[in-house]
């Protein structure tokens, strides 16, 4: 309890000793400090502090060395580094400063682990300064009697301390003044220089870790002087045209120093300098004449100075200054060429002299006029033309001829000397050899080998070649003894056409031309390819050459590529003069992918893409395979026609059998006392009994011609009755006037090929109407079977039928077809058999009749129509009446009256009004 | 005489009579130039005579081809030792009349100043190379001046400056005599018989 207290009242007494002002001073009474207060350290080296507690805090507080504790920056310091001793005093040690921070302090650890600060210090490190090195000094000279010296040197590394260099200089028995830079560390200026004594110069730095001093510089400041420029610089022009006088003054006195110059000049707008030769001008002066320029050009200038003896430094440039140097006649005529035009007329000319304006430094002035004289070598007494020209260009109308033409320039001096074209009436003279062209980077030089005669001069001649316009020739001349050129103003990937001339002093070579190109590149576009003709195997491929501004440069080759859709590429290079080429070894009939690539030197372009597609046949083959079918063709038609008439008879038979005509037929005149005209004896002739294996007769005995209404349906009852052992054997009339075709009519039959036979085929048929039990037969009719279908027929017969007798029969039998029509569609045969039974014999007659005349309206089908229509009714009879024989006699036995019968088809029922065309 | 006759003393010779020509016309131009700003700052007559400042050798001498070498630059450190004091002393007094209110002339005397001390640094420098020994200051330098009314110390500083000019061509003329090869220091005799 009593160690608990002890220790408040330590800490109590603590905080009033370091809070409290001391009754003594006034200040804050510390139970310690430490030393040293605030060091300055070098960075890196070892440092040792130490912290002394004060007697009153040991009796007091109980506090001792033991418990300090130390700390960097709140960093508590590593007990290792802590040595006590004594009681007292406690030390810390660092191996290396650059560890250290602010502040280090000094601290109690009592007991309940309360820590007091005791004490705290600043420490600084840093590093002692580095000689100064590299010191330099420029005397400066500010005015005509100012003159400032500025030192500079390299103040070593950086101290992290605040360290002073002064700037410092003494003669052997005066010290002057320090001269402390500001704001900088590295160089200081010094005024109120003295020359022609020697003086040392040197740098010292000092800062807290140590002092360093450069080494000397002894020097006169006088040899370190850096003049001021000439001033006040003038130039005047001279009597000479090539020289100019340039004035100025010097701002150093004779007695400071002595100077020489420099002087250098450029003509204005070339940045090129010349400089007067150093020797010239090493002797002090206040103006120099500058000789060896050219006439009325515009020079600048500008002049330095140093001292004489080359101690010291150069000057700045003076301000620059112009100058124009006068006038002076040209130095040369105006190189001149010409271009003749003798395509108007062969015996004279137009001449278009054309001349180049003096470059300034040859034409010395301003030109004022060129000066053209012609003269005509053929004829020595022409007289001279002159021309006084301000262009450059003069067109003259000269006679064919030989002519020298000379143009001189002038200007307000004087006159150049004279130009001389000679003209003559033909380049007949050697040209030049060996022409060529190689690009030098944006020139193109041009050479050639000269001929073995002496040459005055080259003219060479050159113009951009272009498509679409003309070639607008530049020129330019060579003296005689150059091989070569080089051209200005070429544009890259441009085609120029490029001629030499030689101009001999009697007269003028012929031209050498060469094409060429300062730069290729590809082209710009490929050529376009298409097909000209194509083949099985081959195709003939076309282009066009590309124009000179899309080649680019020269186009080395054409490459053909070609492939089919699946197939691998080919390539075919093909010399560039080509337009065509022909591709063989195709495949035929396959589709082919064509396209084309120019290239020059320096790249290929590749035109659009073509495709056509190689023939099936080749050349010559369709004929060789239709030619020999034809022939083949027609062998077999030939011999076809020849078997065909030698077989003529037994064709004949078959295909055109012999079919009466009707309008011939005794039918029309039929009666029974004429029977001989009846033709059924030739057709039993031709036909006999037996051989009838196709023919049809059914004899139908005729009823009463008045009871035939009612009683013709007795036998067709019976052929009902029969029916049932001949069902399915229907066909012919009924079957056909029911279905629309034969083939319908024979689906109802059972009898499928009797009946197709009968309709296939064309028969006669022989129709014997017997009288019905024992009666007379009404009428033997025989006709020819036809396909044609009967219905129309049939119904106009009806109609007619009809007509003919009784308008009530008609329309009963209307009434019975209309009501059959209705209910029985499944039996045709017996309708049709109705209808025919419910004519008495004269309807009959007349039906038949009807229906032969109603179908005379339609004269192309007539005959077919009537074969059907018999062969339906055969079939029917023939159906019906199965088992019966038919014997042709019997058609004599009933012949019709000729009264009662129409003497032709003609449609006597319509004269009757018993039928209309429907 | 023997370091005389080192090579590197010849061009040490030769080097400081150089500089002392040059610093001797420099040192004329600069006071000319001092004198006109003297006398127009001082409100004297250019065209004034000046009684011969006591204390200073004059420039002006008779036989002057004979002297040797020796006695030429004694006679030229007395005069410079002199002017030394003299200039210092105008300066002080030109300080006291005018302070800072023309700083021009001030420094135009400073420099002058400093090119005496410094003519008088060659010609001890070149009397150390004839291994001759340099006269104590005190000996030589003039006596303490009296004190002078203002327009007497104008007066006084205007004969200064005067003689100071002459002096400069006069040495000017004596380094050039020293600076001449063999001949020259063939005077060395005469240099025994100075005192």
């Amino acid at each position: 309890m009593f160690s608990r207290w002890n220790w408040v009242a330590c800490g109590f007494y603590l905080v009033l000793s370091i809070c409290s002002p001391d009754a003594s001073g006034g200040l804050v009474q510390s139970c310690g400090h430490i030393i040293p207060e605030s060091p300055v350290l070098a960075l890196g080296s070892n440092f040792t502090a130490l912290c002394i507690l004060n007697e009153s805090c040991l009796d007091f507080g109980n506090i001792y060395a033991s418990q300090i504790i130390w700390k960097i920056k709140n960093r508590l310091v590593p007990k290792e580094q802590y040595r006590e001793i004594n009681r007292t005093v406690s030390s810390v040690t660092f191996n290396d400063t650059s560890s250290l921070a602010t502040p280090l302090t000094c601290n109690i650890l009592a007991d309940g682990q309360i820590e007091q600060n005791i004490y705290g210090i600043t420490v600084t490190v840093g590093l002692p300064p580095e000689k100064p090195k590299n010191l330099s000094c420029v005397v400066h000279q500010k005015s005509r009697l100012t003159y400032v010296m500025t030192c500079t040197w390299n103040p070593g590394r950086h101290t992290f301390l605040d360290t002073e260099f002064k700037l410092r200089h003494s003669w052997p028995e005066e010290i002057f003044p320090d001269c402390i830079p500001k704001d900088v560390n590295n160089s200081c200026t010094i005024s109120d220089i003295q020359f022609f004594v020697n003086t040392e110069i040197w740098v010292e730095a000092a800062n807290a870790l140590g002092k360093a001093e450069s080494d000397p510089l002894v020097v006169d400041p006088v040899d370190i002087v850096k003049p001021l420029s000439p001033q006040n610089v003038s130039v005047s022009s001279g009597v000479l045209p090539t020289g100019l006088k340039l004035s100025w003054e010097n701002w150093i006195s004779d007695t400071v120093m002595t100077l020489k110059f420099n002087i250098r000049y450029r003509i204005a707008g070339d940045m090129n300098w010349m400089e007067v030769p150093s020797e010239d001008t090493a002797s002090p002066r206040t103006s120099f004449s500058v000789q060896g320029l050219r006439p009325y050009t515009k020079y600048v200038f500008s002049i330095r100075c140093m001292k004489e003896d080359g101690v010291g430094y150069w000057s700045d440039w003076s301000e620059e200054k112009t100058g124009i140097t006068t006038e002076d006649q040209p130095s040369k005529g105006p190189p001149i060429w010409r271009i003749i035009d003798a395509s108007h007329s062969p015996a004279s000319w137009t001449v278009h002299l054309m001349w180049k304006a003096l470059k300034p430094f040859e034409a010395n002035g301003v030109i004022l006029q060129y000066e053209v004289t012609v003269r005509d070598k053929s004829s020595l007494s022409s007289p001279l033309k002159k021309y006084n020209v301000t262009s450059t260009n003069h067109t003259l109308q000269l006679p064919n001829g030989t002519y020298e033409v000379t143009v001189i320039a002038r200007n307000s001096v004087g006159a150049s000397p004279p130009s001389v074209l000679l003209i003559p009436a033909s380049n007949s003279k050697a040209p030049v050899k060996n022409l060529r062209t190689v690009p030098k980077h944006d020139k193109l030089w041009v050479g050639w080998t000269a001929p073995n005669s002496y040459v005055l001069k080259y003219v060479i001649e050159w113009c951009l070649v272009s498509s679409s316009s003309d070639c607008i020739i530049e020129w330019q001349i060579a003296l005689g003894d150059v091989q070569g050129i080089d051209l200005k103003g070429i544009k890259p990937f441009k085609c120029y056409l490029i001629t030499v001339y030689p101009l001999y002093a009697d007269g003028q070579g012929s031209g050498e031309s060469v094409k060429a190109y300062l730069k290729q590149d590809r082209p710009s576009k490929g050529p376009t390819v298409q097909t000209k003709k194509v083949g099985k195997a081959e195709a003939v491929l076309t282009w066009n050459h590309l124009t000179v501004e899309e080649q680019n440069g020269f186009i080395r080759n054409y490459t053909i590529l070609y492939k089919t859709i699946d197939g691998n590429e080919t390539v075919v290079t093909v010399d560039p003069s080509k337009t065509e080429y022909t591709l063989s070894s195709l495949t035929s009939d396959t589709l082919y992918t064509v396209r084309m690539m120019a290239s020059t030197d320096n790249g290929s372009r590749t035109g659009p893409d073509f495709t056509f597609t190689t023939q099936k046949f080749g050349k010559g083959e369709i004929e060789a395979i239709v030619v020999p079918v034809c022939l083949a063709f027609l062998l077999i038609v030939l011999l076809g026609v020849l078997f065909c008439f030698n077989k003529r008879d037994l064709i004949k038979k078959h295909i055109w059998p012999i079919v009466p005509d009707p309008s011939k037929s005794n039918i029309a005149q039929w009666s029974p006392q004429v029977p001989a005209k009846h033709n059924f004896n030739s057709k039993d002739q031709m036909y006999p009994e037996g051989s009838f294996t196709d023919v049809s007769v059914v004899e139908i005995e005729a009823d009463d011609k008045k009871s035939f209404s009612e009683q013709d349906l007795k036998p067709f009852d019976l052929l009902k009755k029969e029916k049932s052992t001949s069902e399915g054997h229907s066909s012919g009339i009924g079957g056909s006037s029911c279905m629309s075709s034969p083939r319908q009519s024979v689906s109802d039959s059972d009898e499928g090929e009797t009946t197709q036979n009968t309709s296939s085929t064309v028969q006669y048929s022989t129709v014997v109407l017997n009288g019905y039990r024992d009666q007379t037969p009404v009428q033997v009719f025989s006709r020819s079977e036809s396909t044609q279908p009967l219905l129309d027929s049939e119904e106009r017969s009806e109609d007619h039928a009809g007509g003919a007798d009784s308008t009530a029969q008609r329309q009963q039998y209307f009434r019975q077809n209309g009501g059959q029509d209705e209910t029985n569609t499944d039996r045709p045969c017996f309708e049709r058999t109705k209808q025919i039974t419910h004519a008495n014999e004269g309807d009959l007659v007349g039906f038949v009749q009807l229906q032969i005349s109603g179908q005379s309206s339609q004269p192309l089908g007539l005959g077919m129509e009537k074969n059907t229509q018999e062969a339906a009714l055969s079939n029917v009879l023939q159906t019906c009446t199965e088992g019966q024989t038919v014997r042709p006699e019997t058609v004599e036995e009933n012949p019709l009256s000729v009264d009662e019968m129409p003497k032709s088809y003609l449609p006597q029922t319509v004269r009757q009004g018993g039928y209309m065309p429907q | 005489m023997a370091a005389a006759d080192s090579p590197s003393a010849a061009l040490r010779r030769r080097d400081l009579c150089s500089r002392g020509i040059r610093l001797a016309g420099k040192m004329r131009a600069d006071v000319v130039d001092l004198l006109d700003a003297y006398v127009e700052q001082q409100g004297l007559d250019a065209s004034a005579s000046v009684a011969a400042v006591e204390g200073v050798p004059l420039a002006a001498v008779e036989r002057w081809d004979e002297q040797t070498g020796t006695q030429r630059l004694l006679e030229n450190l007395a005069a410079y030792r002199a002017f030394r004091t003299l200039l210092a002393q105008m300066l002080e007094e030109q300080r006291e009349q005018l302070g800072e209110a023309d700083a021009g002339l001030g420094r135009a005397l400073a420099a002058v100043l400093l090119q005496v001390s410094a003519f008088a640094y060659h010609l001890e420098e070149l009397l150390r190379l004839e291994s001759r020994g340099i006269p104590g200051e005190e000996e030589d330098g003039p006596p303490p001046p009296p004190r002078l009314s203002l327009f007497e110390q104008k007066l006084r500083g205007l004969g200064v400056l005067r003689e100071l000019a002459q002096w400069a061509v006069r040495s000017v003329r004596d380094l050039r005599q020293l600076a001449k090869p063999s001949p020259a220091t063939g005077t060395a005799p005469g240099l025994a018989e100075s005192p």
